[in-house]
């Protein structure tokens, strides 16, 4: 049996998020399979590791106490020894309990995790895991960068600028004057946060310096999006290495005046300000998106280019913005690590959540057999020269 | 061998014990057979947990005093024998100390057993008496069901569908024995036109004691399939009691099915038997089968019934003209039959279909017999999906001939052909497993050895289009 090792919570806003995503959508159904052994490896929100069976009940997050927990357990060492090796102290004569770790399935949202830092540890270690790369996380966790990439393909996105947070102090006339380039509304975002953390939506120029503000509060780049007219919203779930495989373009079920932050995705279980929908962020949208036949497969072709451009491997999603009267299709954002894996979409799309979980640790596997088939030595004389 | 030693002392195990006796329904010998297999006590509940009623939390607390009792007594007798105020105190205490958990799941039966023969076996004994008149009395017509598998489905479609032109009372649930029968009989207001009276076999004698008991006026016969082998020993002597039935009504009206190869081989001419072809002149045509149920028209002479049911399976159609002929027969018209015929819904856990996510589930967990095994997989194949799933843990009871019998079910299954069969790892399993194999099974098989967790999380194991057939239940008290 093969041991997998989830890796959840951590340093970011979206801490609460990914363990949900972790227990409910990874470690559930992987056990489910009966194919692996599952170890919970969470990162508490100041940053430290534990590994513990104990880690697995989602009760223990929601009574509190985890504190305790966190208060009496060993914290986790990493071990790089012919791959990736959990090593914590067994509280018993002094003697240490190893895992060995085959794959890692990260569940981490939003920074130091999805951004790529942990992939880095896990390229380091050298251990098949989960997801796209380092690269690819860095790049579609970058509001930025992911539109420069995009762009770069030939694929569009609404009109946009974007600045340092420090230079909002410093050049904030520079700043508001390249704004006036673009149409009201206008979306302020922070470039590196997910769950909609930190976003506003602009209607008139008297609202814009509070949105900069805000954004610039929660990171250090901001980006501010000209907002699109006629709008229909659609996200589209892809898994995949080399051949991606899409799940069905998902509509958010909101009014273009509306828009989804945290607490409408998270908390009031579907769109906002109303009751009634299911809870968490799959009461709000339909499945598939009301779209005609061509412009679906449009928004489809542009997601699957989107996941190419930015080299995304294993699981992505892909959030589009299409102008219903001119048909045409945006690049929006991208997301490394879907909340619950989209596995709703998924299911709809005709395939289970012990299936999907399973396929993922089939790409990351196949990634890392294929990487490992990679020379990375090479012989030179260089040094023999001084 | 050394953690389940220790199971005999951890705080669970009075639980767990009482755990079996309810599983068991209190059944001393069953419970005793169970315990003796037992190698671990702290894991014998897979499919449920305690339901703690009044009377297993009395007997749970029966057994926590006696078995605390026991070890304070030990322990009292190893100190008397360290302080050498009592010979051979510290061996009889050592031996009180390492028995108690034995010694009281023993004896723990002896309160339950003593309330079965004082209490319970006098009170049934007299509620039968006083409702033998009550039988004898009645000018209800009074129809009795008998056969291995179907008859609680019987019994309510005839409920249903006679209802919609007569005032019917039924025996209740899957309550089919003398005791219930009486306690039903006991409820009869008087002012009833038909009794359905549900037999339930169990052993040689059975079927003959209830139909002197309970005098019907017309017998159905749903069909003979392995069942209870551990009591009849073979499918002929299961077959005979049922036709007792038959024997017993002598010249008044007896319906057979004829889609059961068992009951076939002793249809009397006098007997009307009925299939998917029809009954007593009537002829069935057009049947049609969704999810969501069947359609079918019935005709005789210049009679037209156009029939629209709930039920699902084509296994059903043969029934349903049983009960539509059984009807017409009884003086409801045609517009009756046909609203009672629509009234027909399916029952709790058979052949029951429930959405999740998007997939289809089929309930059949209720079925406990070969034929029924083959109607599930019949409907299977006929209904279409994305993606096929059969789960099944096997059939019990079947006796000596359990590994034949589930051999012959991995055929059907590999006939049916589903993209994927779940069983739950058990004795019956690996005579499934490799019949399958043998038979040239190309899909998934997964061996399951957490049905609970299985079944209740079915909505992370499906998707959208999926169909999933689950059948036979297989409680913990069976290995």
């Amino acid at each position: 049996m093969k041991t997998v090792a989830v890796i959840f919570g951590g340093r970011s806003t979206e801490h609460d998020i990914s363990i949900l995503t972790a227990i409910s959508s990874i470690i559930k159904p992987l056990e489910l399979t009966g194919e692996y052994q599952v170890e919970p490896v969470y990162i508490s929100k100041t940053g430290e590791w534990f590994w513990d069976e104990k880690l697995k009940d989602i009760q223990l997050y929601q009574s509190g106490d985890i504190e305790l927990f966190m208060q009496k357990a060993p914290k986790v060492h990493l071990l790089f020894e012919g791959g990736l090796v959990l090593v914590k102290s067994s509280q018993f004569a002094g003697r240490k309990m190893y895992r060995k770790i085959d794959v890692v399935f990260p569940a981490m949202h939003g920074t130091h995790g999805e951004d790529g830092e942990l992939m880095g540890i896990l390229e380091m270690a050298n251990v098949a895991y989960v997801g796209c790369g380092v690269a690819a996380s860095a790049i579609a966790m970058d509001k930025v960068l992911a539109k420069q990439v995009t762009m770069s393909s030939g694929i569009y996105s609404t009109p946009w600028i974007w600045f340092y947070a420090d230079d909002l102090a410093t050049k904030h006339k520079k700043i508001l004057e390249d704004i006036k380039q673009l149409k009201y509304p206008l979306f302020v975002k922070p470039a590196h946060l997910g769950s909609s953390i930190g976003i506003t939506r602009v209607e008139e120029p008297s609202q814009l310096m509070n949105a900069l503000e805000v954004a610039s509060h929660y990171d250090d780049k901001v980006i501010v999006e000209q907002g699109v007219q006629n709008l229909i919203e659609v996200t589209l779930p892809i898994i995949g290495n080399n051949e991606p495989k899409p799940a069905l373009l998902e509509q958010p079920l909101t009014k273009p005046e509306d828009f989804f932050d945290f607490e409408t995705k998270y908390m009031r279980g579907g769109k906002k300000g109303k009751s009634g929908g299911k809870s968490g962020a799959q009461g709000y949208s339909k499945i598939p998106a009301d779209l005609p036949h061509e412009l679906y497969k449009i928004a489809e072709k542009t997601a699957l280019d989107v996941y190419k451009a930015v080299h995304c491997e294993g699981i992505a999603r892909v959030d589009l913005l299409i102008d219903s009267k001119t048909q045409k299709v945006y690049f929006n954002e991208i997301n490394p690590l879907p909340g619950g894996l989209y596995a709703h979409n998924w299911q709809q799309a005709g395939m289970a959540p012990v299936q999907l979980v399973s396929e993922l640790i089939r790409y990351a596997e196949e990634r890392f057999s294929r990487a490992q088939s990679k020379n990375t030595a090479f012989t030179t004389n260089y040094l023999k020269q001084f | 061998m050394l953690k389940g030693i220790v199971s005999l002392y951890s705080p669970s195990f009075a639980k767990s014990i009482i755990y079996m006796l309810q599983s068991t329904e209190y059944q001393v010998g069953q419970y005793l057979k169970w315990f003796w297999r037992t190698k671990d006590f702290s894991q014998v509940a897979h499919r449920r947990e305690l339901d703690k009623t009044r009377r297993a939390r009395l007997l749970l607390f029966l057994l926590g005093a006696g078995m605390g009792f026991q070890a304070g007594v030990g322990l009292a007798c190893i100190t008397l024998g360290m302080l050498g105020s009592m010979i051979g105190g510290v061996q009889l205490g050592f031996a009180l100390l390492i028995s108690y958990p034995v010694v009281w799941a023993h004896l723990i039966v002896v309160p339950l057993e003593l309330a079965r023969q004082l209490v319970v076996k006098p009170k049934e004994r007299q509620l039968i008496a006083r409702s033998r008149h009550i039988f004898g009395e009645t000018k209800a017509i009074k129809i009795a069901v008998a056969g291995s598998y179907g008859k609680t489905t019987m019994k309510e479609l005839l409920a249903t569908v006679l209802s919609a032109g007569k005032k019917v009372a039924a025996t209740p649930g899957n309550k089919n024995v003398s005791v219930s029968h009486a306690a039903f009989a006991a409820r009869l207001v008087g002012d009833e036109e038909v009794l359905i009276i549900e037999y339930g076999e169990g052993q040689p004698g059975d079927v003959r004691k209830y139909a002197e008991y309970t005098t019907p006026d017309i017998g159905v016969i749903t069909g003979v399939a392995p069942a209870h082998l551990d009591k009849y020993k073979t499918l002929e002597a299961a077959a005979k009691d049922i036709f007792d039935l038959a024997e017993y009504l002598q010249v008044k009206p007896v319906y057979v099915n004829a889609e059961s190869p068992a009951a076939k081989l002793l249809i009397k001419d006098r007997y009307q038997t009925y299939s998917v072809a029809g009954i007593d002149g009537w002829k069935v045509s057009d049947v049609k089968q969704t999810i969501h149920g069947l359609t079918f028209r019935m005709t005789k002479g210049k009679k037209v019934l156009k029939l629209k049911s709930g039920l699902l399976g084509r296994h059903l159609v043969g029934p349903l003209a049983c009960v539509a002929a059984l009807a017409d027969s009884l003086g409801l018209t045609p517009q009756q039959i046909e609203q009672g015929v629509s009234n027909t819904k399916p029952y709790e856990h058979r052949m029951a279909p429930y959405a999740i996510r998007g997939a289809w589930i089929i309930d059949d967990t209720y079925n406990g017999n070969l034929e029924g095994v083959r109607a599930g997989l019949s409907l299977l194949t006929e209904l279409d999906a994305k993606r096929k799933i059969y789960v099944t843990p096997g059939l019990v009871e079947q006796g000596a001939k359990s590994a034949e019998i589930h051999a012959e079910i991995g055929k059907l299954i590999a006939v049916a052909k589903p993209d994927k069969v779940v069983l739950m790892n058990n004795s019956a399993t690996k005579h499934i497993h490799t019949a399958l194999l043998q038979a040239g099974y190309a899909g998934d098989i997964q061996t399951e050895n957490d049905p609970l967790a299985f079944y209740t999380n079915l909505d992370q194991i499906v998707a959208n289009g999926d169909l999933v057939l689950m059948q036979n239940d297989w409680t913990d008290n069976y290995a």
